[in-house]
């Protein structure tokens, strides 16, 4: 019972933050709502999520739910890194702007344009 | 070409040498190749020591990047002034004294010459001083690599060394802010159908330039952000 209380506070705390929150897409905060709310049933009724398990032949419910957050987790890895590369270029671009509207010639030196 | 078009050719480039923390060493580099040159832009990656200061005393334009971004990005960053300035040829080199002006003059020799797109230096077909044979086995692994994943043979990828038409520079672009802009270049010379020589020249290793130049493991980190390029090409 101590876990299922503990498990369902901390997804509470979790829908609520990226309920509120107006950063992301529409798409996204209910796709991720949706998860909470799936995970929070198989919180209360894991015997639910065995079935489904052994359904798609994996033994456990729990084990089904940790394929799924590997796999998940390895998407999630590739998109940030790629977002990283794509906010690196913008940057570059920033910063080549910045400098080619300030180029320095020996005769201007000292001044700042 | 006769002796008059010579110097011409020379006023109506512009070379292109990024530099990071290279106050030691790049007001001769500068003073060198203005001797032949009279147009040098230095792109200065966010140095915090006196490289810009060291180059506008050698006679350099130089432009500033306000951050640290890489020597492909700042050698993009170069190229965009010089064709800004209306350059006929843009030359790329070293700031860490490695490359020698005569070679600079004999490659665009060849490319007024010869009806070609760019010529690239090769330490291979010339001579390389200095070379010891770890880094000469990890330049030749380089090599190997780009002339299969890019389909244009090559006997040195890496060369800091060229020259290029300005219509040839405005059909390149370097997105590898790193070191892999190297093997990005010699790509996008393959796709875009570039008419390429390799001239030989000769690389001058110094305790300098080995300390200031690559660490054989960064292969690695180039072969990453080549993977990483072509996802997002």
């Amino acid at each position: 019972m101590m876990i299922q209380v503990f498990l369902s506070a901390l997804l509470a705390v979790v829908a609520a933050m990226i309920g509120l929150q107006r950063t992301t897409s529409r798409l996204v905060r209910l796709s991720v709502l949706v998860v909470i709310a799936v995970g929070a049933y198989f919180v209360w009724d894991p015997e639910r999520s065995t079935l489904l398990a052994e359904s798609l032949g994996v033994g456990r419910g729990a084990d089904l739910v940790l394929y799924l957050w590997v796999v998940l987790t390895l998407a999630l890895i590739v998109f940030l890194y790629l977002k990283i590369v794509r906010l690196s270029r913008k940057l570059t671009q920033l910063t080549r702007a910045v400098a080619l509207a300030h180029p320095q010639t020996p005769d201007n030196a000292g001044e700042s344009s | 070409m006769d002796e008059t078009a010579q110097p011409l050719a020379r006023a109506r480039t512009w070379v292109v040498m990024p530099a990071f923390h290279e106050a030691q060493v790049i007001r001769r580099s500068v003073t060198e190749l203005r001797t032949q040159f009279p147009n040098v832009v230095v792109v200065d990656d966010g140095s915090h020591d006196a490289t810009a200061e060291e180059a506008l005393a050698g006679g350099a334009v130089v432009v500033r990047h306000p951050l640290n971004l890489g020597q492909g990005a700042a050698l993009q960053t170069g190229i965009q002034f010089a064709l800004a300035r209306g350059a006929d040829f843009i030359a790329t080199f070293d700031a860490d004294g490695q490359h020698h002006v005569e070679d600079l003059v004999a490659l665009l020799e060849v490319l007024e010459r010869e009806p070609l797109d760019i010529v690239l230096g090769s330490r291979f077909a010339g001579r390389a001083e200095g070379l010891s044979l770890a880094r000469r086995v990890f330049l030749k692994a380089a090599v190997l690599f780009t002339n299969l994943t890019t389909g244009v043979r090559l006997t040195d990828a890496h060369n800091g060394l060229r020259v290029m038409t300005a219509a040839a520079a405005r059909r390149i672009e370097i997105r590898q802010d790193q070191m892999a802009h190297a093997s990005e270049l010699v790509a996008q010379i393959g796709r875009l159908g570039l008419r390429f020589k390799e001239v030989p020249v000769t690389i001058t290793y110094s305790p300098y330039s080995v300390q200031k130049g690559q660490r054989l493991s960064n292969g690695f980190r180039i072969l990453s952000d080549l993977v990483a390029g072509w996802l997002l090409r």
